[in-house]
């Protein structure tokens, strides 16, 4: 269980910095496929917050290059500000169930 | 079927696209409005009309608002006296094109509501989303 935690923090924690998404997502994904119960959701629930993320980085490059309708831009980036806001949201909850594990006294 | 706020967004944000083409046809008649014909008694710029129509977005499960198509204004354009204009015809006249500022004007201005009111329901889903993800953040 812990270590589907963390994975999941490996994966929403690299979702904020463009280099490293390309790098986490297909094992997190991978492995999202392979576990069922709660960590496979969290991991899947990450996975798609990273594809929703680079959908919203692609169309702020094709408005720069003037390709894509401001609608269309502000559409991608607002969905994927949600789904960071979510991500974010729900990694503060998971830490904080790991932190109150951590102070459980034995 | 995608979340319904998220659909909403989506549905918005089809509303901006069609009222942004809707503006551009309202500029073209504008900017056309003295377009005559180049030889004698050709016709001038004939004004542009826009529908709109409900198309079913497959993905979403959603219905979104799209340009149907762009139609001719049919009615007869005016006509002035000016027998030296390169358009003028045989009998003097020039005819001008059938666009009325009035009308394009009333037009814009009605764009400008509903693209207003398109983004008011952008932003409404927007601060919904936020407040339901608040929710998570306190305690």
């Amino acid at each position: 269980m812990l270590e589907a935690v963390s994975s999941i923090l490996k994966g929403i924690g690299s979702s904020a910095q463009t280099s490293d998404v390309t790098k986490v997502s297909p094992a997190v994904l991978q492995s999202a496929q392979s576990s069922a119960g709660f960590d496979g959701v969290m991991e899947q629930v990450a996975a798609d917050a990273i594809g929703t993320l680079k959908a919203g980085e692609a169309a702020s490059i094709s408005s720069i290059q003037g390709k894509v309708s401001a609608q269309r831009v502000v559409e991608a980036v607002m969905s994927a500000e949600q789904t960071l806001q979510v991500a974010v949201a729900v990694r503060d909850k998971v830490v904080q169930a790991y932190q109150e594990v951590s102070r459980m006294a034995i | 079927m995608i979340d319904p706020l998220q659909a909403s967004v989506q549905i918005a944000s089809s509303g901006l696209e069609a009222q942004s083409d809707r503006l551009r046809i309202v500029s073209e008649n504008l900017a056309n409005a003295n377009s005559t014909g180049r030889t004698p008694g050709a016709d001038p710029y004939r004004r542009k009309t826009v529908t709109f129509a409900s198309e079913m977005d497959r993905a979403a499960g959603v219905r979104v608002v799209k340009i149907k198509d762009l139609g001719l204004d049919r009615s007869p354009f005016r006509v002035e006296y000016e027998p030296n204009h390169p358009a003028a015809g045989q009998d003097g006249y020039v005819k001008l094109p059938n666009v009325n500022m009035l009308i394009e004007m009333a037009d814009m201005r009605e764009t400008n509501r509903s693209y207003e009111a398109n983004l008011q329901v952008v932003k409404q889903t927007r601060s919904m989303v936020a407040m339901t993800i608040d929710l998570l953040k306190g305690a």
